[in-house]
């Protein structure tokens, strides 16, 4: 019983980091109907400029703020390069050209900066343990699951209580009509990408602390993580982003606990493989994911 | 107040409008009438800025538009209740109102927001209510006061009776008068044409994607080939 | 069709041009790397192989996202399967006993020919992707790209992990290397003949039709889930193939052979080349290959230079959005090679010397002469509710065989929503439908297959494939599933539409009055007993509309087929239809002749409205 709560509580804070990139990803998506494999960049981008600073002895409580606005700008940035001329192409065009830039960032990494693995200090305070009955919790573990808790709920709020959320959401549902109201196309699209690099900023921040680490390909799997979370919520539906996340992280945590009991230790890798197979199975049975977002077609 | 001159608008191959010409006054209330398919919403959609024009000029205010955002139109002045109404359906009515409000002041806003209400009673039973589930006719008079939030000085409609039952055609009619006698400019499209001719003040009549009649409402009213005009009868040949 | 041309015929003279243009096109590229690897080291020599290899894998590729149009991020994983299970047959037992003590199945004792394992290879590549088509048959679109994805990563870790059967990351070593490369050019040469016949194959052909327009495919009676099922399945074995190659080529298999990032180097290949042909395909690889190459060379300090990493990858990147941005179907877009070859080997239907004789039945003779044997179409209280609207409420209509009905009334009075329910694209909820006493439900295309033929009111044509092939490809669907009606010529069907002199250009090319016809003429091909018009006429000047009527008529009438046409011009309803239903808020407000209609007060005011009424609000 220990475990599976320990587990649980474990899942729950590595999906609520998910969840932060899962939103992201799903917020553009419903303003652009891109499914952004380039938004796992932004974490690359956060994680050099921290090595930067950090190997010059900044304090994290700069580097920390610096790292989300770099992500928020990079974000609007390639937006405004990229994805802007491309907007209202189809799916395919849109998904292969994120993929395009992804590649693109990993060489241009490795070209200006070079493959090998930069380290750097991480906050020795984030790694201090402290025991709560039963259950073994890192300083970090903590502030990882408040800070998610405190950013998707003030996610949420932006997108409940604020012009700007309510632009979002009007412009996910139909973007036309949002436009005939008077919302500004650019500017919607803008600030979406805006928020979904602030989140990923904030995940980078978080996820850095931890590994203290940046190399060129650092980007590709969380981005990953985020996507199949994203469309197991159900792409464009933010609760589902969220609730996908978590599902995602609890999923791994218990997966790679059976396969332990099941195959041994040795096989821990086959989690992965496990989790995809659950996932592929998710979509065959509900292949338009958990939260249905309506897209009628008018024949 | 706006003029609309020789405009053609295109989706790929097809050619929805021909070098259409309209003209609507401050305080006139215009209908556009027509058959299906005639290029009625083409010609409101591309006024509104959601389409751009092959060819021709839009002047609003003496002002070319032609080509403008949307977004940039309704802060002109112009506002359009969409065919279909297209209102947010996972946004609650007071959101629909709140971002239809995106172009006022905060202040202009708030008031606009605690008197729309009063003109709109029915929103305000329903106001956090996510809009999707309003019936037709409260979805209809969302749709309308979403519009009025921007206090546009003309005000479009595309088929605002579409779908509607008989009794809340007439509840859209009486708003339309209602908002004419106020002094609001108005074009309306509509389908029922003779009810739309009785509260016009002028009217054209679209088909096939060409004007084919204009004038005072209630000449066109009185026309006996009306019918035929409108739905293409006498044209080719009549009865099989 | 010229005489003797067979559907067999046609279809072999057909792959021989595809396979025989773009087997020259290799040959060309073949040469001239040849001569590059003459000048040089080994590595080029390899570099050679490696390209052939890419080749089969990308042009099995081809085969399923180029006729599909789904995305697959997930086809080298057929590669890893094909070549763990060549090795693990192949290596020799001495090895194994080193390499893989624990394997499972008495593996270590088996050593078998390496070209009888490769094939081995290729057939767990066909079972397993046969088990991953009946998976994915449900799905489309991004969940079915993901789907792939997903495969691609349980197959990499079963490849990591399944250490007693694959060694995980530490590879199997000694697989009997290739003693020549005619191994490889076999495995090319068999890999473009594979993919030529499938394109030109009827599932191929079904499977374009899909990628150009999955409700219009649906609604000429075909059925996506077998066409991707079989694309599905004849790729992976290509791709096994390819991976079996792989292995073959470098004596070692190993997990990193089939990575995500190399699954995604193969995918720009064919996106760069253009996926929707073979052409495309060949292009992409050789482009990509050199390019890379020529960059990492760069990279590598030539001549003094400074070494760089990832110059590959940067070229990579730049190639693949350079040509996403200015060219999003690839560079060679819908060019074969096998166009070049097509003029010689396929005979150009010869146009009718003289126009084809066109029976115009009367209006009597259609209502009861042309098919009297023929089926009526009943709709029982037909109707529909979405969450809370009544779109139609519950409509109850009979048409005769070889009947042409009018269904017309106001904008929003449900008349594409009932043909929608009639054509399965929309389920009922309630109410029933028959055709000639057999009940019309399920899903769209087996409605099609029933005797149901619709055109759409936002016109659907299968915009990249040719108007002739349009056009066939209904009358191929026609041929399987509709084959007790009398078959229909398609060159005469282009003929009676004028669509003739147009017959071989993309259909996206033609203007809108004739893309319209195209959709009838489509219909037509399906040997339909109704063809459904949903606004034939709309869009359209009254000129063309007057047109529309003789012509409609004419193809109705070359197939026997009866129509319910829905529109709104009621000077084109009432020339062309025996009776007219009338729709107003979902329901039947009026049904008779033409003439009855026109002077059914209750028909003047739904359209109009009501003058008494509008009167009253204008008090």
């Amino acid at each position: 019983m220990t475990s599976f709560v320990q587990n649980l509580i474990d899942g729950l804070g590595n999906g609520s980091t998910y969840a932060l990139m899962a939103v992201g990803v799903s917020l553009i998506f419903g303003v652009m109907h891109l499914v952004n494999f380039a938004h796992g960049e932004l974490l690359t981008v956060a994680a050099y400029m921290t090595y930067f600073l950090q190997s010059r002895g900044v304090s994290w409580w700069i580097i920390v703020p610096v790292a989300i606005v770099v992500a928020m700008v990079t974000s609007m940035g390639v937006e405004a390069v990229a994805f802007r001329r491309i907007r209202g192409a189809n799916p395919f065009t849109l998904l292969l050209t994120s993929f395009a830039l992804e590649i693109l960032s990993h060489a241009c990494w490795k070209l200006f900066v070079g493959s090998e693995r930069k380290q750097f200090a991480k906050p020795g305070w984030a790694f201090n343990t402290f025991q709560v009955g039963p259950f073994l919790f890192e300083v970090w573990d903590i502030a990882a699951i408040v800070t998610t808790i405190v950013c998707l709920a003030a996610t949420a709020w932006i997108l409940r209580n604020t012009l700007f959320g309510l632009a979002i959401r009007a412009s996910a549902e139909d973007f036309d009509a949002a436009r005939l109201m008077g919302v500004k196309a650019n500017r919607v699209i803008s600030g979406a990408f805006a928020l979904a690099g602030v989140l990923a900023g904030i995940f980078a921040a978080l996820s850095l602390m931890r590994t203290g680490l940046a190399e060129p390909r650092m980007g590709a799997n969380p981005l990953l993580k985020a996507v199949l979370a994203a469309i197991i919520g159900g792409l464009g539906s933010l609760q589902g982003a969220v609730v996908g996340g978590l599902a995602l992280g609890v999923a791994e945590v218990f997966v790679r606990g059976y396969v332990g009991d099941w195959f041994g230790s040795q096989a821990a890798g086959l989690t992965d493989g496990l989790v995809f197979a659950l996932i592929a199975l998710l979509f065959v049975v509900r292949p338009q994911g958990l939260f249905n977002v309506a897209t009628a077609e008018r024949v | 107040m706006l003029a609309v001159e020789q405009l053609t608008t295109r989706y790929g191959s097809l050619t929805a409008l021909h070098q259409a010409s309209l003209r609507v006054d401050e305080g006139e209330l215009i209908t556009l009438v027509g058959p299906n398919g005639a290029g009625k919403t083409t010609l409101l959609t591309t006024i509104a800025g959601l389409l751009r024009p092959a060819e021709g000029r839009v002047t609003f205010d003496g002002r070319d538009v032609t080509g403008w955002d949307p977004a940039r139109l309704v802060r002109s002045g112009l506002a359009l209740v969409p065919e279909r109404r297209r209102i947010f359906k996972d946004l609650t009515v007071a959101e629909n109102l709140k971002l239809a409000g995106v172009t006022a002041s905060a202040a202009d806003r708030r008031e606009r927001l605690a008197r729309l209400p009063e003109v709109f009673p029915i929103l305000r039973d329903r106001w956090t209510t996510a809009a999707g589930f309003l019936s037709g006719g409260e979805a209809q008079q969302l749709a309308v006061a979403r519009a009025l939030m921007s206090d546009p000085r003309l005000l479009l409609l595309d088929e605002p009776c579409l779908g509607l039952a008989p009794t809340m055609v007439d509840v859209v009619f009486d708003l339309l008068a209602d908002l004419h006698r106020q002094g609001r400019t108005i074009l309306v499209v509509e389908q029922q044409a003779r009810r739309a001719l009785a509260i016009a003040d002028r009217a054209y009549v679209l088909r096939t994607g060409r004007i084919v009649a204009e004038g005072p409402a209630s000449e066109l009213a009185q026309r006996a080939d009306l019918f035929e005009a409108y739905v293409g009868g006498s044209t080719v040949g009549g009865g099989a | 069709m010229t005489v003797g041309d067979t559907p067999t015929s046609s279809f072999l003279r057909r792959t021989a041009a595809t396979a025989g243009g773009n087997l020259a096109l290799v040959a060309v590229v073949l040469g001239a790397g040849m001569i590059y690897g003459l000048g040089g080291s080994s590595a080029r020599d390899d570099l050679v192989t490696d390209a052939l290899i890419n080749l089969v894998i990308v042009i099995g590729l081809q085969v399923f996202i180029g006729n599909t149009g789904v995305l697959s991020f997930g086809h080298l994983a057929f590669g890893s399967i094909a070549a763990y299970t060549c090795a693990l047959l192949a290596v020799p037992a001495t090895r194994k006993e080193v390499l893989l003590p624990n394997a499972p199945w008495g593996i270590q004792g088996v050593e078998i020919n390496v070209v009888v394992a490769t094939l081995a290879g290729v057939a767990a590549a066909l079972v397993i992707g046969a088990l991953l088509g009946l998976v994915m048959a449900r799905t489309s679109g991004l969940a079915a790209t993901m789907i792939t994805l997903a495969f691609l990563f349980v197959v990499e870790a079963v490849a990591q992990n399944w250490i007693d059967l694959t060694n995980g990351a530490g590879s199997i070593s000694s697989v009997p290397r290739l003693e020549s490369r005619s191994w490889i050019l076999l495995a090319v040469l068999v890999s473009i003949v594979v993919a030529a016949a499938f394109r030109h194959s009827p599932v191929g052909r079904f499977a374009q039709a899909g990628r150009e327009d999955e409700l219009a495919a649906g609604a000429m009676g075909i059925d996506l889930r077998v066409t991707r099922f079989a694309a599905l399945v004849v790729s992976a074995g290509l791709v096994g193939l390819g991976g079996a190659m792989r292995s073959q080529s470098l004596g070692t298999v190993n997990p990193t052979q089939f990575s995500f990032e190399l699954s995604v180097i193969v995918l720009a290949m064919l996106v760069v080349g253009g996926m929707r042909t073979i052409s495309g395909a060949i292009v992409g690889t050789v482009l990509v290959t050199v390019g890379k190459d020529l960059f990492r060379w760069l990279g590598d300090g030539p001549g003094g230079l400074p070494t760089v990493e990832g110059m590959p990858d940067f070229f990579l990147a730049a190639l693949l959005l350079a040509v996403l941005l200015t060219r999003p179907s690839g560079l060679l877009g819908d060019w074969d090679a096998g166009q070049l070859l097509a003029r010689r080997l396929v005979r150009k239907a010869e146009p009718p010397s003289e126009p084809p004789e066109i029976r115009r039945p009367s209006g009597a003779e259609r209502s009861s002469g042309s098919s009297e044997s023929g089926a009526a179409l009943v709709a029982d209280g037909l109707g529909v509710t979405f969450g809370g609207f009544t779109a139609v409420d519950a409509v109850s209509l009979r048409v005769e065989p070889g009947e042409v009905r009018g269904l017309i009334g106001p904008n929003g009075a449900g008349k594409t929503t009932f043909v929608n329910l009639l054509t399965g694209m929309v389920p009922p909820s309630r109410g029933t439908a028959s055709l000639g006493g057999r009940p019309l439900a399920g899903v769209p295309h087996a409605i099609a297959r029933q005797g149901l033929a619709r055109t759409f009111q936002n016109l659907r044509v299968f915009a990249n494939l040719s108007v002739r092939e349009n056009v066939a490809v209904s009358a191929l669907s026609a041929a399987r599933h509709r084959a007790d009606r009398p078959p229909v010529d398609v060159d005469e069907l282009l003929a009676v539409s004028g669509l003739a002199d147009v017959a071989d250009r993309p259909a996206a090319t033609l203007d809108y009055g004739n893309q319209r016809r195209l959709e009838i003429a489509r219909a037509a091909a399906l040997r339909p007993d109704f063809l459904l018009l949903d606004e034939p006429t709309s869009g359209m000047s009254d000129t063309e509309s007057e047109a529309m009527i003789g012509h409609v008529r004419t193809v109705a009438g070359l197939v026997g087929a009866g129509v319910l046409v829905i529109d709104h011009d009621l000077g084109f309803i009432t020339s062309i239809c025996d009776r007219i239903t009338v729709l107003d808020q979902g329901e039947i407000i009026a049904e008779g002749t033409p003439a009855e209609v026109r002077a059914d007060p209750a028909v003047i005011a739904a359209y109009l409205g009501s003058q008494a009424e509008g009167a009253e609000a204008a008090k």
